[in-house]
């Protein structure tokens, strides 16, 4: 039960630096997917090339960059900030594709639409397009989330005191050296899961107010 | 900034940190692929208790983060006895992951295959067992192929958390380049581009595949 | 000792279904039919759409399980109300071909092997023995140039001549047709409705559920009306088609002879 009190310290770490990722990735997410769709070829290309680089390195080693590759040339980031530095990027990367994904399910009536009542670009993203978008955009969001709260768990490489820090803590201390990490499992389990049924139902709600 | 300068010296050892890592990562697809299949399989049985039990441990697997796998069977494995090497723990833990993954994946796949291939079987006179195995799987498979190649760059990047039960792969090897020269920066982000380039020409495959599949069912 | 048996009158029975009856929660789709298929003859189902004809024809293979009823196919029996084994349905399909509305082949095989893969598993012929008897089918639907192309290659009449063929590949004494023409162009439907009258003229016991009157009137034997879940009226086609019995079939033949 101690062991069990103990490794639970770490979720408030968890889902901080979870929460914390998502908020920078869901901002940082939009100008990557509006350049991934700009007019602009070198926009685009940057913007893909961004998306990709992100997506296509593990994160513990995004992490290992930004918190020893960076701080032997500026001064050293403090592990959570490192950490939510390093998971807010990804997820930018992340946020963007799924936001890409949302604006094509958005009929292409809308926009249609939108320019024949005389709206201008604009207003047709910032009123009409934008907040469908995001509407359609939950569950894969949402989805995304749910695995970044488990990607979070890198974190404890940088020395995050988050749950498997306490978990590995207390395998080390404690004569019991699996019990600590099955605790980490059953709370990480007891986390995601309602978050995903949760999801299920959300979406069933929001399905209903976009235009396809 | 010396940045670059260096990096043709720390190649050899990134280089053979790699191969780990590939290793690693196929080993655990070879392993945990049949795993997700028979998952799948058994996820559609007709016995209730099966299929409960399958989904609770899918549920489970899915929930779990890959480190926390990897170190179960790392560091707490040995107190009940048995002692994996490294690279064992890294494999049996990813395969671990990998089967829970793509059971999912693969479920969805063979759900996708119309009742109408399985009613044609029947009616020929396929058993169920002939049905699964010619019919409904090479089928579902193939649905299933993007996905699952998806997941197979999420277990390549994922086998940079042998890291920490000191296997010797790509994100160890830079490390310790790095704590011996202090430029942990150049390193890392050359072992960053070296996961990359694999990576990303695998995305692009998916996007291939996706398209080749439209064509063909 | 008579010097020349006649031709016997009543044929042997291929098929017999004795008081079919099948519901789906509340709503009643099969009402206690029961029908018998003389050898050789070829049985076609018409009515209103919803009738029950399609369930009433996948019973026969029990693709579709009864609630209650007898089946008999060519001497296999089958209660559905009692918990039949698995040999016992091998056994019963054995000797029933099948072709669905929607082809059903199978898009990850070769034309050839969507016609040998259930005689090799099934009959245990060999990969080669399979092959040649596909081809010898394939040529008589007049696609033996198609056996190395995939069915996504193939038009929708081709698909379902290739049915055809794959069924008629285990040596089928009774085939059943569900709707084999409703998924074609007209002009495309012609080419399987010329092979299925082959297959008649050379004296397969055939089931049809079909929407094609002019097949139904000129092609078969005997003809069953169902509407409701059950058979309203059956007989001679060129007896019910001029001179239909129930008001019902009256309506329903005017219904789609006239438009």
């Amino acid at each position: 039960m101690d062991i069990f009190l103990t490794v639970l310290q770490g979720v408030p770490m968890t889902i901080g630096l979870t929460v914390s990722a998502l908020a920078i990735g869901a901002v940082g997410g939009i100008p990557l997917a509006l350049g991934r769709r700009s007019q602009i070829p070198a926009l685009r290309f940057l913007a893909v090339s961004l998306i990709e680089i992100l997506r296509g390195i593990p994160p513990i080693v995004w992490l290992f960059i930004i918190y020893f590759g960076l701080g032997t040339a500026l001064p050293q980031l403090d592990p959570l900030t490192s950490a939510i530095v390093g998971l807010g990027v990804i997820s930018c990367a992340y946020m963007a594709e799924i936001y890409r994904g949302g604006l094509s399910a958005v009929a292409q009536g809308q926009w249609e639409a939108s320019e024949a009542l005389g709206m201008g670009r604009q207003s047709v993203l910032t009123f009409i397009i934008g907040p469908q978008v995001f509407r359609v955009s939950v569950p894969a969001a949402a989805s995304y989330a749910i695995g970044l709260i488990k990607d979070s768990s890198v974190a404890y490489t940088i020395g995050v005191t988050e749950i498997v820090y306490f978990a590995n803590d207390q395998s080390r201390q404690s004569s019991d050296a699996l019990g600590p990490f099955f605790i980490a499992a059953l709370v990480y389990v007891i986390m995601t899961i309602p978050c995903a049924w949760a999801t299920r139902a959300l979406d069933a709600r929001l399905r209903m107010r976009v235009a396809r | 900034m010396n940045i670059f300068t260096d990096w043709p010296s720390y190649l050899p050892e990134l280089l053979a940190g790699l191969g780990v890592s590939v290793q690693v990562a196929l080993l655990s697809l070879a392993i945990g692929i049949p795993g997700g299949l028979l998952l799948a399989i058994g996820a559609g049985s007709k016995n209730k208790l099966v299929r409960v039990l399958i989904i609770g441990v899918v549920e489970i697997g899915r929930g779990t983060p890959a480190l926390v796998v990897l170190q179960i069977f790392y560091f707490g494995l040995p107190a009940s006895g048995l002692t994996l090497t490294s690279m064992a723990a890294s494999v049996v833990a990813l395969a671990a992951t990998t089967a829970a993954y793509t059971s999912e994946i693969l479920r969805g796949g063979l759900q996708a295959v119309p009742q109408g291939e399985t009613e044609a079987a029947g009616a020929l006179g396929m058993n169920r067992k002939d049905t699964l195995r010619f019919i409904v799987i090479p089928q579902g498979f193939r649905v299933a192929i993007p996905s699952l190649i998806g997941f197979a760059i999420l277990i390549f990047q994922a086998t940079s958390l042998a890291y920490t039960v000191a296997l010797p792969e790509l994100l160890s090897q830079a490390y310790s380049i790095g704590s011996t020269t202090f430029n942990y920066l150049s390193v890392l982000l050359l072992a960053g581009l070296m996961y990359a380039a694999i990576t990303i020409p695998a995305s692009w495959l998916t996007g291939r595949a996706e398209k080749r599949l439209a064509q063909h069912l | 000792m008579p010097p020349m048996q006649e031709k016997p009158l009543t044929k042997p029975l291929a098929i017999r279904l004795d008081s079919i009856a099948k519901n789906y929660g509340e709503h009643t789709v099969l009402k206690n039919v029961s029908l018998t298929v003389r050898e050789g003859e070829v049985t076609a189902l018409i009515g209103p759409s919803g009738a029950g004809k399609s369930t009433l024809l996948r019973c026969i293979n029990l693709l579709e399980r009864p609630d209650t009823g007898c089946i008999t196919v060519e001497g296999s029996r089958i209660d559905a109300g009692t918990n039949f084994t698995t040999k016992d349905l091998a056994a019963l399909r054995r000797n029933v071909g099948m072709v669905f509305q929607s082809f059903n082949l199978f898009p990850h095989l070769n034309v050839l092997r969507n016609v040998s893969i259930a005689q090799e598993r099934v009959l245990g012929r060999t990969r080669k023995e399979a092959d040649v008897r596909s081809l010898q089918l394939l040529e008589r639907v007049g696609l033996a140039d198609k056996a190395k192309q995939y069915p996504s290659r193939c038009s929708g009449g081709q698909q379902q001549r290739i049915a055809i063929a794959r069924a008629l590949a285990l040596d089928p004494r009774v085939m059943l047709f569900d709707e084999p023409t409703s998924a074609l162009d007209p002009e495309v439907g012609l080419e399987v409705l010329a092979v299925m009258k082959e297959l008649a003229a050379e004296g397969m016991t055939m089931v049809v559920v079909t929407h094609e009157m002019q097949f139904a009137r000129d092609v078969s034997d005997h003809l069953v009306v169902m509407a409701n879940g059950a058979i309203l009226e059956e007989g001679h086609p060129e007896d019910i088609f001029t001179d239909p019995v129930q008001p019902r079939t009256r309506e329903f033949l005017r219904a789609v002879l006239e438009r």
